[in-house]
């Protein structure tokens, strides 16, 4: 940091009669102050810990007490791959990616279709379909705790009508997992609304026309001209979707608090656990590799993908 | 899907002229079906969307009773603003306003600063192992931060910063995303203004703040706003971090309000509400950065 007050006049005095190159390998030394702050700041707080977890990932560790014994092995990563609470876990997280993702990308794409040319009150229904996605989600998951509740809420009153007596969604099954489910595709919607939007309005305005003079209506358009060309959109957002599943636990903590009895407890859910309630600090870590693992799979599968869009457009 | 809203603005300019040459009514039928039909999703999407939002902030100037009552009221019978006042009463709202603010501005600035730094560095500096760092930088870009929760938390608790503002911010000043995107930005942008300030002889520290910075001031302007948005937001790491009321921000205060008065849910809502009012203001204000950012591949 020193060094960073100390410089400019020095350099300022040698850039009026250095020469170019001098110049520039002066300018380049001073990358190193500009890239510092970011890497250092990661390194720290990022990488180390990183570290750490693989490491602790064959230790036996206290997150409590801070203490750590030595290697044991793979003893923590049979722990979690027989732990039945994890394998709940997994499995949740797994139900939460087979629904989620493919609802909120199924609206998603309806709603940018549906919004992809102008018209009066375009604006408004974006702008209220993209709300949810900007609200912090503690903020909007009590908003659907309220709706819930079995008394009086909002939702059980609409029920009622129809004759249905009072659901506790919260807190019985399997509507807990499905009141996370429909919580987290109503806020995720939006987002796939505006990148799908973004994607329909590359594809080419004289593809829709030749296909109407074809005799093609819009719902048939849709099916054989949108939906091909947003293919590799729909790919990036299936991965991050999946990314985003492994990374699911406020929803969770405020909607049902990962009850009744873990069925809507997903991974993270359980790492947290195990690591701040628990203390099981070896186990955390070794499904925390696990969790990297996994992320690192689908991110190069993501990267994968990507290329292949870049490659689409360009032809 | 133009052709059809094109059809059915001219059908019904031509019907309100009045003269003119009439459709059949089953061919206009057929015509205004798929915009009818259009408004009908469009609608119930919206509802189900923001009315939420709207049923919160009626609930929130209930009474207790009202809030849950049968049949409900839309419109509450007796306006109970002093439900906020009721609110700041029951837990220090103040406070957790005043920190979520002050983390969220410390750590956006942080943010810019240090990604703006690096990105121009990574872009147009040349300097030995300029290369290996960029590529460490993608590669950590692969770890989630959900994957070094548990050491970095006691990380931060033998640097005794948990339950400190450095603990709630310092962590998070690093952002790949960001010196990639401010990276990305220097390598389409022409060099000439720069080499212009160079002859001049200004040196690279004046130029940074002088010419750099301002000619990205588009991209920091939605950089920043996605920033602010996030950790507004951010739950998961705040909670972590903090567990006295003195540093709760307001994401982990309302989920605190929520355990000690969980029935309450007119005082939950105004919470809620208070909570989620800022970003609102700044979606509206800055509606379009926000959605060309996320489309660019921000998150």
């Amino acid at each position: 940091m020193s060094e960073l007050h100390a410089s400019p006049p020095r350099r300022r005095a040698a850039s009026r009669d250095g020469t170019a190159d001098l110049h520039r390998r002066r300018e380049g030394r001073a990358g190193y102050v500009f890239v510092a702050p970011t890497t250092l700041l990661l390194a720290v707080f990022y990488l180390w810990p990183l570290a750490q977890t693989v490491v602790f990932s064959f230790s036996d560790w206290n997150p409590g007490t801070g203490r750590v014994t030595e290697s044991v092995g793979l003893e923590n990563f049979t722990h979690v791959l027989t732990d039945p609470e994890f394998r709940r876990a997994v499995l949740n997280t797994l139900v939460y990616v087979v629904t989620v993702v493919p609802c909120s990308m199924g609206l998603g794409l309806v709603f940018a279709a549906l919004l992809a040319r102008p018209f009066r009150g375009r604006g408004l229904y974006r702008t209220l379909i993209f709300t949810p996605y900007i609200a912090p989600i503690v903020g909007s998951a009590l908003i659907f705790s309220f709706l819930l509740t079995p008394l009086g809420g909002l939702v059980n009153q609409g029920l009622g009508l129809l004759g249905v007596r009072p659901i506790a969604f919260l807190t019985t099954e399997p509507w807990a997992m499905v009141s996370v489910v429909v919580f987290s595709t109503w806020q995720l919607v939006g987002y796939t609304m505006i990148i799908y939007s973004a994607a329909l309005t590359n594809v080419p305005e004289s593809y829709h026309e030749a296909a109407t003079l074809d005799g093609a209506g819009p719902v048939r358009r849709f099916l054989s001209i949108s939906l091909p060309l947003v293919a590799p959109t729909s790919g990036f957002l299936a991965i991050t979707g999946v990314i985003g599943a492994l990374q699911v636990f406020t929803q969770v903590y405020v909607l049902t608090g990962g009850g009744p009895l873990g069925s809507t407890e997903t991974v993270l859910y359980w790492i947290y656990e195990q690591g701040f309630v628990l203390f099981n600090g070896g186990p955390a870590s070794a499904a925390a590799v696990l969790l990297l693992v996994f992320g690192i799979l689908a991110s190069v599968l993501q990267l994968t993908v990507i290329s292949r869009r870049d490659t689409v457009e360009l032809s | 899907m133009t052709t059809t809203l094109e059809a059915s603005t001219v059908a019904s300019t031509s019907a309100g002229r009045g003269p003119g040459r009439r459709q059949p009514a089953s061919r206009r039928l057929r015509r205004a079906l798929p915009t009818f039909l259009r408004h009908a999703v469009l609608i119930v999407a919206s509802v189900a969307a923001f009315g939420p939002f709207v049923w919160m902030f009626l609930a929130s100037v209930k009474s207790p009773a009202e809030a849950l009552a049968y049949p409900p009221t839309f419109l509450p019978r007796e306006w109970r603003f002093d439900n906020y006042v009721r609110l700041f009463d029951a837990v220090p709202f103040q406070l957790y306003y005043r920190n979520s603010i002050l983390v969220t501005v410390a750590t956006t600035a942080g943010q810019v600063l240090t990604s703006l730094a690096a990105g121009y560095a990574f872009a147009r500096l040349r300097f030995p192992g300029r290369n290996v760092l960029f590529v460490v930088l993608l590669a950590a870009l692969l770890v989630p931060f959900e994957v070094v929760f548990t050491p970095l938390i006691s990380l931060l608790a033998s640097l005794g910063w948990l339950n400190t503002f450095q603990g709630l911010i310092v962590p998070n000043i690093p952002s790949i995303l960001g010196a990639f995107l401010f990276r990305q930005f220097f390598e389409g942008f022409p060099t000439e203004i720069e080499d212009a300030s160079r002859l001049d002889g200004a040196g690279v520290w004046r130029r940074f703040w002088s010419v750099i910075a301002p000619m990205a001031a588009p991209m920091i302007g939605s950089f920043a706003i996605l920033s602010f948005v996030y950790n507004w937001n951010n739950f998961f790491f705040q909670f972590l971090v903090v567990t006295r009321t003195e540093f709760f921000t307001l994401p982990v205060g309302l989920s605190q309000l929520q355990s000690t008065h969980g029935t309450s849910f007119n005082l939950l809502m105004a919470g809620s509400a208070l909570a989620i009012l800022p970003v609102f203001v700044v979606f509206l204000l800055f509606q379009r950065q926000i959605v060309t950012a996320l489309s660019g591949g921000l998150r």
